[in-house]
């Protein structure tokens, strides 16, 4: 069963934007075009999302007006808006709001604080699926067709995060400041021989691919 | 040195002069009168003294006396006349003086005239007239006849008055230079009012303006000044109103190109890093096409309405109204089919004057409109009669409250609907500035649910 999010967003472009890399990534991606229908779906209890992607400016009912609807269902919110003042971020954040995500934003930096919240509000993956490996993230553990792989702590986290965010490119550098820190003097070298590591104990070759000038990407498309 | 202060000092010194000149010339002037009186009648005296004497010296046989004798009648004479004042001369020689002055001799023949003769001279603090003549005595000229007087108290008197004058002169003078302060200032008042208004003015107070009471320069100056205020004024507030207008505009515009970036961006970026299912690439494609393909609109619509700030490019001729409709209908053809609506002509009008294109433009624009805003198999009416040309249509209509701003430039009534029928909120800015170059008006009437009258009305010349 697939984590669920629900896209309230106006905009068909954008709206179907987050959908595809959702859905990308390995979430369910459920859009919803205006106010008054979130809201119509929230009180009828059959939302079950995990998370809730807002924006502000929506026809029918605006983001912020939707809060309180969106709390009753019990579901962690990020909002997505054009505006960059401090009064709306403030605003958005006391109304209760998790995080706030100012457009245009990159795909990577949403997928990252996305997981954040999920994270944060205990509605996180417990199992990541990568084709035949298995990620159980209660227990730390790794398998591959029922096997136990046994990995270095390092390697776990890099493998967690390239699975959390599937099929979206990292750069080295991206890796190496949020695995690492930024405070870690090290090589990007670093990341290519955990990567080897990776590819040699799950048999990823083919699986983890090395994006020319970008960096690496775990890939399974259903 | 404030205005009022250098008129006041420049009024003072000039009053002061003329008064105390004219003063001092009336003062002189009554000295010399006072002078000329007294010689005159102490020179009618000394005659009368001289010719009665001279009488007495007739009556007597003076030669016979012996010299004692003519002493003491010489004596004589004096005394009865006023030994004060006499003294007698027999030649240069004083022959009786009893007055309190010495005689000093005199030059020959100076008192020895017939009409007399009469002098000031000034002695310490002492003014003493001596006035002399010959004694009219015709058996002998030898005798002569000097008066002399202590004229000082004229003097004095001359010298009081000069004193008072020069006390009642500083005292009106005082209080007139208290008057010309005061009175200056008065006058100066509106001056002082006018400066402070200017600084308020300065300061960002436009609101600022004079109290205009007299009709003199001053109120002249300060009915100037609030003519000027309220030119200033009025431009600040149409500055105020045309930047906001700008502003809101650029905010706008910022919003719209934003919107089709944040698309452009993210899925790009989405193609670049992430791994997407075929269809999923296509469909990303898709949206960068169409959203670039709402930028160029954009771009082109913004080009028109900037354009037309330059007047030199409208071109204004005479139009025929009934082949704009046609062209505009042949333009529109193929949008109508699409929705299956019927556009309805009715041309009472013969010709404009107008830029061809523009109205095509104009009209392009409410025909679009009008499209969006109707259902499928709809009509819409283009009218011309009079001098107005009006699009109506029987579609969805504006809210009440809406009406005023639709001709703004980004403005939406619906948003979401509007772009996805690919609406970029310029259309009726444009519109409504094509209509203000041609001094026509645009007239939207509308209800909600049961359509939209738009009316260009022209100016009848």
């Amino acid at each position: 069963m697939k984590t669920k999010i629900l896209v309230i967003e106006d905009d068909n472009s954008i709206s179907e934007l987050i959908c595809m890399n959702l859905e990308a990534a390995g979430y369910e991606a459920c859009p919803i075009m205006d106010g008054k229908e979130a809201e119509v779906l929230l009180r009828s209890g059959k939302a079950e999302a995990a998370l809730a992607l807002v924006d502000v400016m929506l026809p029918g009912k605006d983001g912020f007006a939707l809060m309180e609807d969106l709390q009753e269902a019990e579901i962690p919110v990020i909002y997505l808006t054009a505006k960059v003042d401090v009064i709306s971020r403030v605003h958005g954040l006391k109304a209760g709001a998790e995080d706030y995500i100012v457009k245009p934003f990159e795909v990577l930096e949403l997928l990252v604080r996305i997981e954040k919240v999920l994270e944060r509000t205990g509605r996180g993956r417990e199992i990541l699926m990568v084709k035949d490996v298995a990620i159980y993230l209660k227990e730390h553990k790794v398998t591959k067709r029922g096997e136990v792989i046994a990995l270095k702590p390092m390697e776990y986290e890099l493998l967690v995060m390239l699975a959390q965010s599937k099929n979206i490119a990292f750069s080295r550098e991206d890796l190496l400041n949020r695995l690492w820190g930024t405070d870690y003097v090290g090589e990007t070298r670093t990341v290519d021989v955990h990567i080897g590591q990776l590819r040699k104990k799950l048999d990823f070759y083919d699986t983890i691919r090395t994006i020319p000038k970008t960096g690496y990407r775990l890939e399974d498309l259903e | 040195m404030k205005l009022w202060m250098k008129l006041s000092l420049v009024m003072v010194v000039t009053l002061m002069a003329a008064t105390g000149v004219s003063g001092a010339a009336v003062i002189y002037r009554t000295e010399q009168y006072n002078e000329e009186k007294t010689l005159e009648i102490y020179g009618q005296q000394l005659k009368s003294t001289a010719y009665a004497i001279a009488k007495e010296l007739q009556d007597s046989p003076i030669e016979e006396y012996s010299e004692r004798t003519r002493y003491s009648f010489f004596n004589y004479l004096v005394k009865k006349y006023d030994p004060s004042k006499y003294i007698l001369l027999e030649g240069n020689q004083a022959v009786c003086n009893l007055t309190p002055f010495e005689f000093t001799g005199a030059k020959d023949g100076k008192w020895k005239t017939e009409e007399g003769n009469s002098a000031i001279q000034k002695n310490g603090k002492q003014y003493i007239l001596v006035a002399g003549r010959q004694i009219p005595y015709n058996k002998s000229k030898n005798y002569s006849l000097i008066l002399v007087q202590d004229i000082s108290p004229i003097y004095e008197d001359i010298r009081q008055q000069a004193y008072l004058y020069m006390v009642i002169y500083a005292g009106a003078a005082l209080f007139s230079v208290l008057l010309v302060f005061i009175l200056s200032k008065r006058i100066l008042k509106p001056l002082k009012e006018l400066q402070q208004a200017a600084e308020g003015i300065s300061r960002g107070d436009l609101k600022r303006r004079v109290w205009v009471r007299t009709r003199d320069e001053a109120g002249v100056l300060a009915e100037a000044f609030n003519g000027m205020a309220e030119r200033i004024e009025g431009q600040m507030t149409e500055l105020e109103y045309v930047s906001e207008q700008r502003r809101q505009m650029l905010g706008s515009l910022t919003h719209e190109l934003k919107t089709p970036m944040t698309s452009i961006i993210g899925y790009a970026d989405t193609l670049l890093h992430v791994n997407l299912k075929k269809e999923n690439q296509e469909r990303a494609l898709a949206h960068i096409h169409e959203e670039c393909r709402r930028l160029e609109r954009l771009s082109g619509k913004l080009m028109n309405l900037m354009g037309m700030y330059d007047n030199d490019s409208v071109y204004m001729e005479e139009v025929s109204v009934q082949e704009l409709f046609r062209k505009v209908e042949d333009l529109e053809k193929y949008h109508l089919d699409e929705k299956k609506i019927v556009l309805k002509t009715s041309c009472e009008m013969n010709s404009l004057w107008a830029d061809k294109d523009l109205m095509e433009s104009l009209l392009i624009n409410l025909i679009d409109n009008a499209v969006k805003a109707s259902g499928e198999g709809g009509s819409i009416l283009l009218e011309g009669y009079g001098k107005t040309i009006s699009v109506q249509d029987y579609g969805i209509g504006i809210p009440d409250e809406e009406v005023e701003k639709v001709t703004e430039a980004f403005y939406m009534v619906d948003k979401a609907r509007s772009r996805k029928s690919g609406g970029s909120g310029l259309g009726l800015a444009l519109c409504s500035r094509i209509a203000a170059l041609h001094g026509a008006e645009l007239r939207i009437q509308s209800k909600l649910g049961e359509g939209t009258k738009v009316a260009v009305v022209f100016q009848s010349k």
